[in-house]
């Protein structure tokens, strides 16, 4: 059953080619990013690519692009009306479709962090293998989070215009410090990776932030999603 | 199958008044203008919709129980499907949701003369496509028991629409209770075994078949008849006293009386006296103010022959006491 409806949007995402070359350009924007860290010989080149290019900007617009290919070009309850047509639960269709968006940015966030950290890693960075994993859970977790909170924006609009106020709320409070920074993704995944603290949080009280930001804006996605 | 017990519901400007209804197997058709209220009636039938009073039970339980939408297609007249899978993909998708064993997708497009569609993907078929895939799935599913169906002749696949309404008529003999909302008494009458009339949100009249309502309209029954010289009908079908009117239009003969069986009578000695090859003769539908006007006329009729009747037997009693 979850196989059945996890195949739109996987669908969705894997057949619609102007998807995949968004997410291609943000991947490949990134390495160029990385490559010229690594070129110049920049002593915190991962640091730098990772604190400043990814969390500030690839990892939120590359999910951004991964939850709009995973839902389409409407809104959520409307990329999962055919599934309902067909039988299945509103609020399962839609609890499938958020855990799709969720999963993949997952892992593309995990893997791209990683893969950062290695291509850009300068003399004074951590040593390689155990930067890389420490990008990889960050980039995970922020991923996850971040798949969350543009899955909710999806659910408001015809077309789930929610995601692009969304995205502007991110970057807007995300690049402080302040208390009204612990409410989005992007100051915890800056804290992760070796940046500013929001609040002076620690990095593990900011994974944990970043846990519950996922948890609590799929759940309010799929409550969204799931009305008619 | 579908009851409903005093359902109200509104999509501005429309308000469904308080509904009493039942549905069982067979096909039933909503007859009325989309601003009638029948794809309304259908959305609320489908759970889509949310009723501001009344009950309504689909296959005993509530419309948006698992169990009944599993059992449940509607297919609007621009039904969803999922765009970036291909037609074979979607109709075993439908069958895995629906819990029934898949079949194979060509020859469930195979019913409605579709079959070339199946490695189509979605995103390539044209609207009418898309309606005749959908219609074939809700058709072809063995675990459907109720049918909604919005305009289920209009803008689908020609090939797909010849075949729509036999397919109909054996789900509704096979158990299945068809509901379709239309706009057209023609479809109506091709498809259903009974019409309701809706006008505004409420029910204007029922009728078991076309012919009750052509033969009370206020305009009398039109026959149209498609013949080789459809100048020499004309003039056999002027010397026919039964035929009040008579107007030719392209090929084709209409001609209008009092009565329908009258009139196919006279059409028939017309046919015989000018010698045509006739190619198709068929009743032209009333309207649809005239069917409504037909339909209220009938319940005005029936309720004034129920309260004379009513009246002469409480005047017998009270003159015989006894």
């Amino acid at each position: 059953m979850i196989a059945a409806l996890a195949r739109p949007p996987l669908a969705r995402l894997l057949r619609t080619p102007r998807s995949l070359a968004t997410v291609g350009a943000w991947c490949v924007l990134s390495l160029g990013f990385a490559l010229s860290a690594h070129v110049r010989g920049v002593a915190h080149g991962a640091d730098h690519v990772l604190v400043d290019a990814y969390a500030a900007l690839l990892l939120p617009l590359l999910v951004y692009t991964l939850v709009g290919a995973v839902v389409g070009t409407g809104s959520l309850s409307a990329s999962t009306a055919p599934l309902v047509l067909f039988g299945a639960a509103p609020a399962r269709a839609a609890a499938v479709t958020v855990g799709v968006a969720v999963l993949t940015s997952l892992a593309m966030g995990g893997a791209l962090a990683a893969l950062l950290a290695v291509v850009a890693h300068g003399a004074s960075d951590p040593p390689a293998p155990g930067d890389a994993l420490a990008s990889a859970y960050a980039g995970a977790l922020g991923g996850a989070a971040y798949a969350a909170f543009f899955a909710l924006g999806t659910g408001f609009g015809r077309r789930g215009g929610l995601r692009v106020a969304l995205l502007l709320v991110d970057w807007v409070l995300g690049r402080g410090r302040g208390a009204l920074a612990i409410l989005v993704p992007r100051a915890h995944v800056r804290n992760l990776l070796g940046g500013e603290a929001p609040l002076d949080l620690s990095p593990r009280a900011s994974a944990l932030a970043l846990v519950v930001i996922a948890v609590a804006f799929a759940l309010l996605a799929v409550r969204r999603g799931s009305r008619a | 199958m579908i009851t409903l017990e005093g359902v109200a519901a509104r999509r501005p400007p429309l308000t469904l008044a308080r509904l009493t209804l039942s549905w069982g197997p067979g096909v039933h058709a909503l007859v009325g203008a989309a601003t009638d209220g029948g794809p309304l009636l259908l959305e609320l039938i489908a759970g889509r919709a949310r009723l501001r009073a009344g009950k309504l039970r689909v296959l005993d339980a509530g419309p948006s129980d698992p169990r009944v939408r599993r059992q449940l297609a509607w297919v609007t007249l621009q039904p969803p499907l999922p765009e970036a899978l291909r037609v074979a993909e979607v109709l075993s998708m439908a069958s895995t949701l629906r819990g029934e064993p898949p079949g194979d997708p060509a020859l469930r497009l195979t019913a409605l003369g579709v079959e070339s569609l199946a490695d189509r993907r979605v995103s390539t078929l044209a609207p009418e496509e898309a309606r005749a895939v959908a219609l074939a799935e809700a058709l072809t599913s063995r675990a459907v028991r109720v049918l909604l169906l919005e305009e289920p002749l209009a803008g689908v696949d020609p090939r797909a629409a010849a075949r729509v309404p036999e397919l109909l008529h054996a789900r509704g003999r096979e158990g299945c209770a068809v509901l379709v909302a239309t706009a057209s008494l023609r479809d109506a009458g091709d498809v259903a075994d009974d019409h309701l009339l809706l006008r505004a949100g409420a029910i204007v009249g029922r009728a078991s078949s076309l012919d009750e309502l052509t033969g009370f309209s206020p305009e009398g029954a039109r026959v149209r008849i498609l013949a080789s010289d459809p100048r020499a009908l004309l003039a056999a079908l002027a010397r026919e006293v039964e035929v009040e009117a008579i107007a030719q239009r392209d090929a084709s003969v209409v001609a209008r009386g009092p009565d329908v069986a009258a009139l196919a009578a006279a059409v028939g000695r017309a046919v015989v006296a000018s010698g045509v090859d006739v190619t198709e003769m068929r009743i032209e539908p009333p309207s649809l103010d005239e069917a409504r006007a037909a339909a209220a006329g009938i319940a005005s009729a029936t309720y004034d022959a129920a309260y004379a009747r009513t009246r002469a037997a409480l005047g017998t009693a009270a003159r015989d006491p006894s």
